[in-house]
C-alpha cells in the first residue's frame, strides 16, 4: 500500500461506503436458524481484520490441552544445576498441547495458526498438576505466496506463530513468512550461598559470581535450545522473542527460563515496507 | 402489587418511557467510542439494562454417574467424562440450562428496553452473573448502549455485541456487522478412576500426562465451543469471534472415598455478519507509526 492510496482512501465518510444502510440491509435479511458455514476465531477485531487484509481467511479457533503431572526433582543445596526432569516435563507437556492444537488445524485444512498463546496453570486440586494449553486461530491463505511454494512450514505441517494479527500483517508486508513457534526451556536450580560466604558479604556491595553464572547458564541453555529448533526448521531468524523467568511453584531458587519466538523465512530478497505516516495520537 | 414477570418491571418501563420522551441519550461508551459509532451512522439513544434474579436450586444429580452414587464408584477402572450436553444419569444439564435461561433473559430484557427506545442494536454489552448470599439465588445482568442506525432499513431483530464502540466501527468499515452476543457453557464431570489416581499421585515423582484430567478439560472446552458455535449459527452468522474463554476445575466428594472432578468451561463471543461481498474491504486501514513511546 502506498501512502497516496491511504491518503485518498482514509477520509471516506460513512455514507460513501454504504454504511449503515448496507449493514442494516444485511441484518434485515437475517432469518435466524438458516444454516450457514460459520467459522470461529480467537482474534480481537483488529487482528481479525488485519489477518484478512494480509490475505488470509480464519478457519476456526484451534486448541490443544494437556493436564500433566510434573515429576519431582531436588537440586543440590549448594550447586548450580539444571533440573533435567523438570525441564523435560515442561517440554513434553507443551509439545503435547501444541501437537493437539496442530492436529485440529490440520483437520480444518489450515495453512497456519496465528496468535498462538501457550499458557501453564498449576492446578489447585492436585500436587504438581499443571494444565498446559495452546490456543490459536487456524488460517488459510487466499492465494499461495507470490514467490511460489506454499504457506505451510517445510515440515508439511501448518505454520505456527505467536505474533498478534498486527505483527503478522507487518511481517508479511516486509516480505517474511512465519515458519513455526520455537521455544527453549531450562529449569535451573541456583545454588544457595555457603554460610561463610554469605557472612563474608555482610554489609558489602559485591557481585555474587555464582548467582550471575547460574543465571547466565540457564538463560543461555534456554536460548540455544530455541535457536536449535529454529535451525531445524531452516529459518532465517526468530522474531518477537520473549525471554521469561517463570517461578512456577518450586521455591525461590528453582526457576524455569523460557525462550519463545516465531521463526521466519524470507519471501523475497528485499524487505522494504511502505513509508508509514507519522501520527500524534490524542489519546493518553 | 408485585410484578407478574411479563415484559419489563414497572420501574424499567417508567425509566424507558421518560428516556423516550425527554430525548436525553445516556451512553456507557467512552467519548472515543461514542464519536466512532456516530461516524458510521449509529447514534447512541440510551443506556439499557436487563436483569433477572433466578433461583438455581437443583444443579443435576451432582455425581459422575459411576456405580450409582455410592462409594463403590471407587472401584471403577475407567470412567467416561459426562458433559452437560450429554446428560445420562450424571451431569449438570439442569444447572447449565438454568445459566442459559439467566443470561438469555437478561439479554432479551435489555433488548426490550432498547426496542422501546427505537434502537437497532446494543453495543458494548457487559454480561455479569453474581450469586446472592448463601441461598441459590443468582442475579444475571446485561447492560449496554442502545444505538439507532441513520438508515431507512430496520433490521429483522436487534443486534447485540460486547465489542466497544471503536471495535464496532472498525468491523463496519471492513464490511462486517455484529449480529448477536452469544455464549457457550459446559459443566462436565469425570470420576477419578484408578488410572487417573495412579497418574496424579504426588509421590511418584514421574513426568506423566494425566489422561483422565486432560480428557475432562478437553471435553468440557469442546462442549462449550460446540454450544457457542451452535448458538452463534442460530443468528445465521458468517463468523463468530471469541472474546473470552475460561475454564475452572475443582474436585467434589459426593460420597465417602468417591472423588470426582468438575470442569466449568465458558466461551463468550460475537456472531458477525458480512455485508460486503468483495474480497477487499470497502475501506482500507491506514498504516501509521504512532509517535507515542
Amino acid at each position: 500500500m502506498t501512502t497516496d492510496e491511504t491518503a485518498s482512501g482514509a477520509p471516506q465518510d460513512a455514507a460513501s461506503i454504504g454504511v449503515p444502510e448496507d449493514a442494516m440491509r444485511r441484518l434485515a435479511e437475517m432469518r435466524p436458524g438458516q444454516p450457514t458455514s460459520l467459522f470461529t476465531s480467537d482474534l480481537s477485531v483488529n487482528e481479525f481484520l488485519l489477518v484478512r487484509e494480509a490475505g488470509f481467511r480464519p478457519l476456526g479457533l484451534v486448541l490443544g490441552s494437556s493436564i500433566y503431572h510434573v515429576g519431582f526433582q531436588m537440586g543440590k543445596w549448594s550447586q548450580n544445576q539444571e533440573l533435567g526432569t523438570l525441564t523435560q516435563a515442561m517440554y513434553h507437556a507443551r509439545e503435547l498441547a501444541m501437537t493437539r492444537m496442530e492436529a485440529e488445524a490440520d483437520l480444518l485444512g489450515a495453512d497456519g495458526i496465528v496468535g498462538v498463546r501457550l499458557d501453564i496453570e498449576f492446578k489447585e486440586f492436585g500436587n504438581d498438576l499443571a494444565e498446559f494449553i495452546a490456543v490459536g486461530t487456524a488460517v488459510l491463505g487466499e492465494d499461495p505466496p507470490a514467490t511460489g511454494g506454499t504457506w505451510k512450514a517445510n515440515t508439511g505441517k501448518p505454520f505456527t506463530s505467536d505474533l498478534s494479527g498486527q505483527d503478522f500483517w507487518t511481517l508479511l508486508e516486509a516480505g517474511y513468512a512465519p515458519l513455526g513457534l520455537v521455544m527453549g526451556s531450562c529449569v535451573y536450580h541456583i545454588a544457595h550461598q555457603r554460610f561463610w560466604q554469605s557472612m563474608g558479604n555482610v554489609g558489602q556491595n559485591v557481585e555474587i559470581p555464582q548467582f550471575t553464572e547460574g543465571l547466565y547458564d540457564a538463560r543461555e541453555l534456554a536460548m540455544s535450545r530455541m535457536q536449535a529448533e529454529a535451525e531445524a526448521l531452516g529459518a532465517e531468524g526468530i522474531v518477537g522473542v520473549q525471554l521469561l523467568s517463570l517461578p512456577h511453584k518450586w521455591g525461590g531458587h528453582t526457576t524455569e527460563f523460557f525462550a519463545i519466538g516465531t521463526a521466519v523465512r524470507p519471501l523475497r530478497p528485499d524487505h522494504v515496507i511502505s513509508k508509514p505516516q507519522l501520527t500524534l495520537p490524542l489519546s493518553g | 402489587m408485585t410484578w407478574d414477570g411479563q415484559g419489563l418491571p414497572p420501574a424499567a418501563r417508567a425509566r424507558i418511557e421518560r428516556a423516550r420522551t425527554d430525548r436525553i441519550a445516556t451512553s456507557l461508551l467512552s467519548p472515543g467510542g461514542q464519536a466512532a459509532v456516530q461516524s458510521v451512522g449509529l447514534d447512541p439513544v440510551g443506556e439499557v439494562m436487563g436483569c433477572i434474579v433466578e433461583q438455581i436450586g437443583w444443579s443435576g444429580w451432582g455425581g459422575c454417574g459411576v456405580m450409582g452414587f455410592g462409594g463403590r464408584g471407587y472401584l471403577a477402572a475407567s470412567a467416561p467424562t459426562v458433559t452437560s450436553s450429554r446428560g445420562g444419569y450424571g451431569g449438570y444439564r439442569p444447572y447449565v440450562d438454568a445459566l442459559y435461561r439467566g443470561y438469555d433473559t437478561a439479554l432479551s430484557r435489555m433488548l426490550t428496553e432498547a426496542q422501546a427506545l427505537g434502537a437497532d442494536g446494543v453495543v458494548g454489552v457487559r454480561w455479569t452473573q453474581e450469586r446472592l448470599g448463601e441461598g441459590g439465588a443468582h442475579e444475571f445482568v446485561a447492560r449496554g448502549t442502545a444505538v439507532r442506525a441513520r438508515s431507512s432499513i430496520r433490521p429483522a431483530y436487534l443486534f447485540s455485541t460486547d465489542l466497544s464502540g471503536t471495535e464496532v466501527t472498525r468491523l463496519i468499515h471492513a464490511g462486517w456487522v455484529p449480529a448477536g452476543l452469544e455464549l457457550g457453557i459446559s459443566v462436565s464431570i469425570r470420576h477419578d478412576d484408578y488410572a487417573t489416581r495412579m497418574a496424579a499421585r504426588s509421590w511418584s515423582g514421574q513426568n506423566v500426562e494425566v489422561p483422565g484430567y486432560t480428557e475432562l478439560v478437553t471435553y468440557a472446552r469442546a462442549d462449550a465451543r460446540d454450544r457457542f458455535e451452535q448458538r452463534a449459527a442460530r443468528h445465521g452468522a458468517d463468523a463468530a469471534t471469541v472474546s473470552d474463554m475460561s475454564l475452572e476445575v475443582y474436585s467434589i466428594e459426593p460420597s465417602d472415598g468417591h472423588v470426582d472432578h468438575v470442569a466449568h468451561a465458558t466461551v463468550l463471543g460475537n456472531a458477525v455478519l458480512r455485508f460486503h461481498a468483495g474480497r477487499a474491504a470497502p475501506t482500507r486501514s491506514l498504516s501509521v507509526l504512532p509517535l507515542t513511546r
